[in-house]
């Protein structure tokens, strides 16, 4: 009972960090074309450079416990969604390590992913005004909203692949013992 | 199968078919034909648009679409088609204004430069400005008087410039006192004073009197005196202040914020005036106008245009101009939802419901102007000209 009263809690507590991102992002995705002030007729996103702090907004957190947690920095002319995900045990970090780096290496297909992520987060996204020109504001919120959920359900599931791989091969093997 | 799943999703949030990556693509093909939509009051003409104007009798426009030309366009039936491409700029066209009297159109850019459009035999001549600026220029405006125009820049300066008859060009004079970009302007209609918005969260009022340009000003908010370049007024925001316009009297002030709030300032009673702070459920708004003494028109981010009535000295939200009349749109319930819900999650891998806006433009609003008879229109970062009755 103690186990799935925790669990009750844990399934209680996605809906709001989800809406809770869902609102942040909405919010921070507010972005126009910005000129760069520091050189001339250059156009840079302003979270990446980091020169003029009046351009830049206060980074939040959200964090559903100590490791899914969300880092929204916003500016101008960009935003830097930064997502760190629950890895469990020491098979999961390795997966999504993996993952991550599969998912980094074919960036430009994402247009929006960064090729790496910000340090103590596990994958970060780096949203311009040209995205938020061609794209739609509301559907990438829907996209990384559906990312984080998506995410966590594809290394689960690596997770059981891996283990019933393991688990056949051992049989096969220790089976020439018998 | 994991990639598959996310090319899938990305898919879906492109807003057209074309694949977009990094800056936005240049100049390219020849003006194409605007994109055909069942109501004549939206024009969709481009893929962005960043700013247009209106010239004196409301006949022609002039818009940016997002890249280094200035497209001018005429009526043709029910639509607008361009008459005329003017391309003299070297990045992003920023700002147009189009002088109401004298007929000239001027442009400011990315690329630092402003250029003074004179029409001469059905061809649109650039003149080049000197406008002294080392960073991108953000807004222009003509004074009302049409003997000068401001430039708002990147260089954290305004440049006031008038024209010059001995060496035929126009010279520019700047303002500085900003902590940041200037990211609007509005001139005062006695012609001598100038609001300008920052990013540095402030809007300021200025006196731009050129000896040999203006003549002394009589009566303003702020007192006679008025040396070029003094500031005469500041007024705080929490967040970056987008856009600001005075009354057409001259005696009212507005501005809007970062933080979602628009400011109504009262200088009946002399400077500082009285302020109004009204704080909106909406994503912030992008620019403001005065329609008269006791409306003004706001839009933004949210898409969609905000009326602000002042009743009896308060100024309160009125409405959203794009509120649809008549009986909202039915959730989908039952079968048709769960089918709905599992064809998205094979076509597009999504588990929610992706609603559509149902606004008419489909992204921010950056410019609003008056158009023909008695409509506003607004141009945004959808390519859409939209035009409102108010």
């Amino acid at each position: 009972d103690e186990t799935q009263v925790s669990s009750y809690i844990m399934a209680n507590t996605l809906k709001p960090y989800l809406d809770a991102v869902r609102s942040t992002l909405t919010a921070a995705m507010c972005l126009e074309n910005f000129a760069s002030q520091q050189v001339e007729r250059h156009n840079k996103p302003e979270v990446e450079m980091g020169c003029d702090p009046e351009l830049l907004m206060k980074p939040v957190v959200i964090a559903r416990n100590a490791q899914e947690r969300v880092l929204v920095e916003a500016s101008v002319n960009s935003l830097r969604v930064s997502i760190g995900i629950k890895q469990a045990d020491e098979i999961e970090v390795i997966l999504c390590k993996k993952f991550v780096r599969f998912l980094n290496q074919r960036a430009e297909n994402f247009f929006i992913m960064r090729r790496t992520p910000v340090e103590g987060y596990s994958i970060s996204f780096l949203i311009t005004n040209a995205h938020t020109e061609s794209f739609m504001k509301h559907k990438l919120v829907d996209f990384l909203i559906q990312f984080m959920q998506d995410i966590d359900k594809e290394i689960s599931e690596l997770k059981l692949r891996v283990n019933a791989r393991a688990r056949i091969v051992a049989q096969s093997f220790l089976g020439e013992f018998q | 199968h994991a990639a598959q799943d996310f090319s899938c999703t990305t898919m879906a949030f492109r807003g057209r078919g074309r694949g977009r990556g990094g800056a936005s693509a240049g100049g390219g093909d020849a003006a194409p034909a605007a994109r055909k939509v069942a109501d004549p009051n939206i024009q969709w003409l481009a893929d962005t648009i960043t700013c247009h104007a209106w010239n004196a009798d409301k006949t022609k426009f002039a818009m940016c679409p997002n890249n280094t030309e200035v497209r001018i366009y005429t009526k043709s039936g029910d639509d607008w088609v361009v008459e005329q491409v003017l391309d003299e700029h070297d990045k992003v066209v920023t700002s147009i204004d189009w002088g109401a009297n004298t007929n000239r159109i001027v442009t400011c850019g990315q690329d630092r430069n402003a250029y003074v459009w004179s029409f001469k035999n059905g061809v649109w001549k650039p003149t080049l400005v000197i406008l002294r600026i080392n960073r991108a220029a953000t807004q222009v405006k003509w004074s009302p008087k049409e003997d000068k125009f401001a430039v708002a820049s990147g260089a954290k300066c305004v440049s006031i410039c008038y024209f010059e008859e001995d060496n035929d060009w126009w010279v520019s004079k700047h303002i500085r006192k900003h902590d940041s970009t200037v990211s609007d302007i509005a001139w005062h209609p006695g012609n001598v004073l100038l609001a300008t918005a920052s990013t540095d969260t402030k809007c300021r009022v200025f006196s731009t009197f050129i000896k040999g340009v203006d003549e002394r000003p009589t009566q303003t908010p702020f007192g006679t005196k008025l040396p070029f370049g003094s500031l005469q007024g500041t007024y705080e925001s929490a967040g970056w202040t987008h856009s600001c316009d005075w009354s057409p009297s001259g005696n009212q002030l507005v501005f809007v914020g970062h933080d979602s709030t628009i400011t109504f300032i009262d200088l009946n009673n002399g400077a500082p005036g009285d302020f109004q702070i009204l704080r909106v459920k909406e994503l912030p708004f992008m620019r403001v106008k005065f329609l008269d003494e006791t409306r003004a028109i706001a839009a933004g981010h949210s898409c969609y245009p905000v009326l602000f009535t002042n009743n009896g000295g308060t100024w309160e939200y009125t409405r959203n101009l794009d509120e649809k009349k008549g009986p909202a749109k039915k959730k989908a319930s039952g079968t048709r939802a769960a089918f709905a819900m599992f064809q998205n999650k094979v076509t597009k891998g999504q588990d929610g419901g992706v609603a559509n806006l149902d606004t008419k433009h489909k992204n921010s609003i950056t410019s609003i102007q008056f158009g023909p008879g008695n409509n506003i229109t607004t141009s945004a970062l959808d390519g859409k000209v939209v035009f409102w009755q108010v």
